[in-house]
């Protein structure tokens, strides 16, 4: 059996109406016409449905007993901004429209429907469905072209290294950005090329830590045909790729000495000579270097050479480590809750005080992209809509604390956390090996926001 | 299931030259006999709550309710209009796979579009609206192919450019009664 062509994409729809014979009609009519339907005939039953499956459009009816379709609808903008809500009325009035509409709908439709209208209306809603999903789409890809993804924090620190990124993007001079693995290196190369009057040129990558002498001269500078076992033909370097753009070089302190007098020739002379290659190649290229190492102690020590490292380093960019900034911890995991709740396609996701007061006790020695991954561990993991620590990687709540002075308080909540862990939130048990009894035990958990042992049933 | 023969029931007023019209014209169409049948009497044709209009479903309920042999399909005819509570009208109504259809040629006549009276046109539309019905008595849903006959139109004008035939995939899908 095959099927018939299809012209209109089918959706995915949601009937939320108390009268049984208006759910039953419009579920009917809707599967004639190839759509998949659910229906509810409660506030209580549509936000059931709505946690198990995601859906295209729901018909909401405004009157229904208990939780009217305004406060459903509300709930659904809030839980489910992606889904697209249309109010069923049996009664037409400009404050009822009016109410719809500011509260999140699409639109609005009046009891008895012209099915023409309810027709359109419909197929408008999927139509809008289907664009809203590419236009995200293709912000998302846009922000991968351009690589300017957001550099999120609200820390002074941060404030400052964004006020920097400005500043230098400006200029067309060398900047080195140092800071410890994971704080964003990449992401600040990204930011002061976007917003830099190359941004229409390329952005040329290369991490100069992952290639071995030989093939990292190649990958720089080129190489002409036959200059070398395997040079099948002429290869161009990055430095002649980033013609009219950035090249951001990564890990600049691992290259070799001699890597480092051909790189220190290139910047001076702004041309290139391909291995194996006599006549130099002109480029337009702004550098933009990283590293995490101390590279003013290794070109003191003698084992980077100290004019290239002068070279180098004309603007230089610190990026704090996540530890000097923990009041960033909560916006940057906000963050990346939503970015790979979208990606992954899963309901939007929240923290619980619990699970983020894991994050602000950790000291993130993997900075930024260990919050990262711990983030999208969560999302895999956890169950929407609320990620709580037993989603997060053990050794988050299993380390110490953050290094400098605790305050009592700090320690107190500490230990009273690792010691109900240990206890697998037994409170008897818990309250016994504190020496203290189980009144005050409740009473110090609900002052630490320790939801989890608080929650009915727990 | 395989229908040896499609039954029409003159109601509501529907004069019965017309209906036989119907018939002639509809039977062409099918692939088994086609009866005209007698109105069943004394039937209490409910409104729907408000307005001068026919309850489709209840119809269709009646109709489906009606002692009938297996092997038939019934296709009840009006001239009354036709709606469901939650629209403000319906061309005609049946259940999926099920055995029996309601047709309104209310709103088929091109008088109440404005136009001049065309028997013909009437004619045409209420055959195309009395395959499509059937076809939903032979199991298919509303096709997305707008050169099919299970085509979804709700406006006549629409309707009006739809084939009288199914596309081959309906074709192939539909009970053997039905294919043209």
């Amino acid at each position: 059996m095959s099927a018939a062509p299809r012209k209109e994409i089918p959706l995915s729809i949601l009937v939320v109406d108390d009268e049984p014979i208006v759910v039953q009609s419009l579920g009917d009519w809707f599967r004639q016409d190839g759509h998949q339907v659910d229906t509810a005939q409660s506030a209580k039953e549509a936000l059931r449905l709505v946690a198990e499956r995601s859906y295209d459009i729901a018909l909401i009816d405004l009157k229904m007993p208990g939780m009217d379709g305004i406060e459903l609808q509300e709930r659904l903008a809030r839980e489910r901004p992606e889904l697209t809500i249309i109010v069923m009325t049996a009664y037409a009035s400009v404050d009822t429209a009016v109410r719809a509409l500011k509260a999140g709908a699409y639109d609005y439709i009046t009891k008895p429907f012209d099915p023409e209208e309810l027709s359109h209306l419909v197929r408008r809603a999927g139509e809008h469905r289907s664009l809203r999903s590419e236009n995200l789409k293709l912000k998302e890809q846009l922000s991968s072209v351009s690589g300017a993804m957001p550099i999120v924090g609200t820390s002074r620190a941060i404030a400052h290294v964004q006020e920097m990124i400005e500043a230098v993007a400006a200029t067309d001079a060398t900047v080195m950005i140092r800071g410890e693995s994971g704080t964003g290196k990449e992401l600040v190369a990204r930011a002061i090329h976007a917003r830099s009057a190359r941004c229409f040129g390329p952005l040329v990558v290369v991490n100069c830590g992952a290639l071995p002498e030989g093939v990292l001269e190649s990958e720089l500078f080129g190489h002409e045909k036959g200059s070398f076992t395997g040079a099948q033909s002429r290869h161009k370097g990055k430095f002649e790729l980033a013609d009219g753009g950035t090249i951001f070089l990564d890990e600049i302190g691992t290259i070799t000495p001699r890597v480092q007098v051909e790189l220190l020739r290139v910047l001076e002379d702004k041309a290139v000579t391909r291995v194996g290659g006599t006549a130099p190649v002109r480029s337009d290229f702004r550098v933009v270097a990283a590293s995490n190492m101390d590279l003013e102690t290794a070109a003191h020590d003698g084992t980077f050479r100290e004019d290239l490292y002068w070279r180098l380093n004309v603007l230089t960019l610190e990026l704090p480590p996540l530890r000097e900034r923990p009041e960033d911890i909560p916006v940057l995991a906000e963050h990346f809750l939503d970015r790979f709740a979208h990606s992954m396609n899963r309901r939007p996701m929240r923290l619980s005080a619990a699970a983020l007061d894991v994050l602000r006790s950790y000291a993130w020695p993997g900075n930024v992209r260990e919050l990262q991954n711990a983030i999208e561990r969560a999302v895999v993991l956890g169950t929407p809509p609320t990620v709580e620590p037993k989603d997060l990687p053990v050794r988050l709540s299993g380390l110490p604390a953050r290094p400098g002075p605790m305050s009592l308080e700090e320690m107190e909540k500490g230990h009273i956390r690792q010691v109900l862990e240990g206890c697998n939130w037994n409170i008897s048990q818990a309250a016994k090996l504190l020496d203290v009894d189980r009144g005050t035990l409740y009473n110090k958990m609900r002052r630490f926001s320790f939801e989890r042992a608080l929650a009915p049933g727990g | 299931m395989a229908f040896q023969e499609v039954g029409f029931l003159p109601l509501a007023g529907l004069a019965r030259p017309a209906a036989e019209d119907l018939v002639a014209h509809a039977s062409a169409h099918l692939a088994v006999p086609c009866r005209l049948l007698d109105a069943p009497a004394g039937w209490d044709l409910v409104r729907v709550p408000g307005r001068d209009q026919l309850d489709a479903d209840r119809l269709l309920a009646a109709i489906e309710a009606l002692d009938n042999p297996a092997g038939r399909a019934l296709v009840g005819l009006t001239d009354r209009d036709l709606a469901i509570p939650i629209f403000t009208f319906v061309f005609g109504r049946a259940r999926v796979g099920g055995h029996a259809a309601v047709v309104s040629l209310a709103r088929l006549r091109p008088e109440l579009y404005g136009r001049l009276p065309d028997s013909a046109l009437t004619t045409r539309r209420a055959t195309a609206e009395i395959l499509h019905e059937l076809g939903h008595v032979a199991g298919l849903g509303h096709c997305q192919d707008f050169q099919c006959l299970m085509h979804f139109s709700t406006d006549i004008e629409a309707a009006d450019l739809r084939p009288m035939t199914f596309c081959p995939a309906c074709a192939a899908q539909a009970d053997s009664f039905i294919a043209t």
